[in-house]
């Protein structure tokens, strides 16, 4: 069989339309085990700002992914006794993503992916508190 | 012609680009930003002043209150300020971004019916917040994906209908949910949902 040549991976940065906020997520890119961290607006799933170490993640499929979890759970707490959204976990074999609700109207996300084997979910999901309140404050 | 050349062919002209009710914008054909600023016209009339300051009422619904009130200084759709909190910052950039994607959506869809280039100097909005042109022609791109998966069933021009089985008493919504609900009638497209509450069609659409 015929060797291929393995296609060159393009390393340009996807462009997002709030670039000059990358800093903003300086904080959250020092949880041990960071991958990639994003802020989204839930109403359109549109990437506002983002932060990665890898590139083998899509952004614009990861950030998507969590307007819409974020967003059916949001409808399930107009159906159930739970007094709003707080934050999601979702836990893959190599990766864990944590979703927390930054701003409620407009309503605007904090996707964070870490890797499974170097992350402390603890820590990690009390840093991504932490960063929340600070950005709001 | 693609889209995006009628969009870069707009750019050498250094076109307006008019994004609908909500914003005033333009293309900088030198630095191939675009830049928007909130249109004094939709900030939208009349409620009480008193009730604009009512510190009983939070900070959101103050703000809306404040812009029907014709008060100045509306946080979240005035360009950010240098002291700003960073959700402050984001949130204005958002009310900035989004009716600029949202027009941009609309320029470039091959049907447009609402929305159109025109050549101009580079007119006086005051200050502005500015987007790459990068970034919004891959939002804009991954909206028409989108709205390409979605025609089957849905478009900002379907006529919608409202679903007798679905009783209204077990139903919770969320303010922006009710005032949506509150405004479909028999045949209300998501389009003119968007329109009358000032916002997003791509969003309102979904």
């Amino acid at each position: 069989m015929a060797a291929y040549p393995r296609p060159v991976r393009r390393e340009e940065k996807a462009p997002v339309i709030l670039d000059e906020a990358e800093a903003l997520l300086d904080p959250v890119s020092d949880i041990e085990g960071f991958m990639l961290a994003c802020l989204v607006d839930a109403s359109t799933g549109m990437v506002l700002a983002s932060r990665k170490d890898q590139d083998d993640i899509s952004l614009p499929t990861a950030a998507a992914g969590a307007a819409d979890i974020a967003n059916v759970l949001l409808q399930l707490t107009g159906e159930l006794p739970v007094d709003g959204l707080e934050d999601v976990m979702v836990t893959f074999r190599r990766q864990l993503y944590v979703i927390r609700l930054v701003n409620p109207e407009p309503q605007i996300l904090l996707l964070v992916i870490l890797d499974r084997d170097r992350v402390n979910l603890a820590m990690a999901r009390r840093e991504t508190r932490t960063f929340c309140a600070s950005v709001a404050a | 012609m693609s889209q995006t050349s009628r969009f870069t062919r707009a750019r050498q002209l250094t076109s307006t680009v008019l994004p609908g009710r909500r914003l005033d914008g333009y293309a900088d054909q030198v630095t191939g930003r675009l830049r928007g600023s909130p249109r004094p016209a939709a900030r939208e009339c009349s409620r009480s002043p008193a009730a604009a300051t009512d510190p009983s009422i939070s900070g959101t619904a103050r703000s809306l209150l404040r812009n029907r009130a014709g008060l100045p200084a509306r946080p979240p759709h005035d360009p950010p300020a240098p002291d700003q909190a960073p959700l402050d910052k984001i949130t204005a950039i958002l009310a900035v971004a989004e009716p600029t994607v949202d027009a941009a959506l609309e320029l470039l869809s091959v049907q447009s019916r609402f929305a159109k280039f025109r050549p101009s100097k580079v007119p006086d909005i005051g200050p502005v917040s500015d987007i790459s042109l990068d970034a919004l022609l891959a939002e804009v791109a991954r909206r028409q994906r989108m709205l390409g998966q979605l025609s089957v069933v849905l478009s900002a021009d379907t006529a919608l209908a409202r679903n007798p089985h679905i009783r209204p008493d077990t139903i919770r919504v969320s303010a922006a949910q009710w005032a949506l609900l509150i405004r479909v009638r028999h045949g209300s497209r998501p389009r003119d949902l968007a329109w009358d509450l000032s916002r997003s069609v791509f969003g309102t659409t979904i």
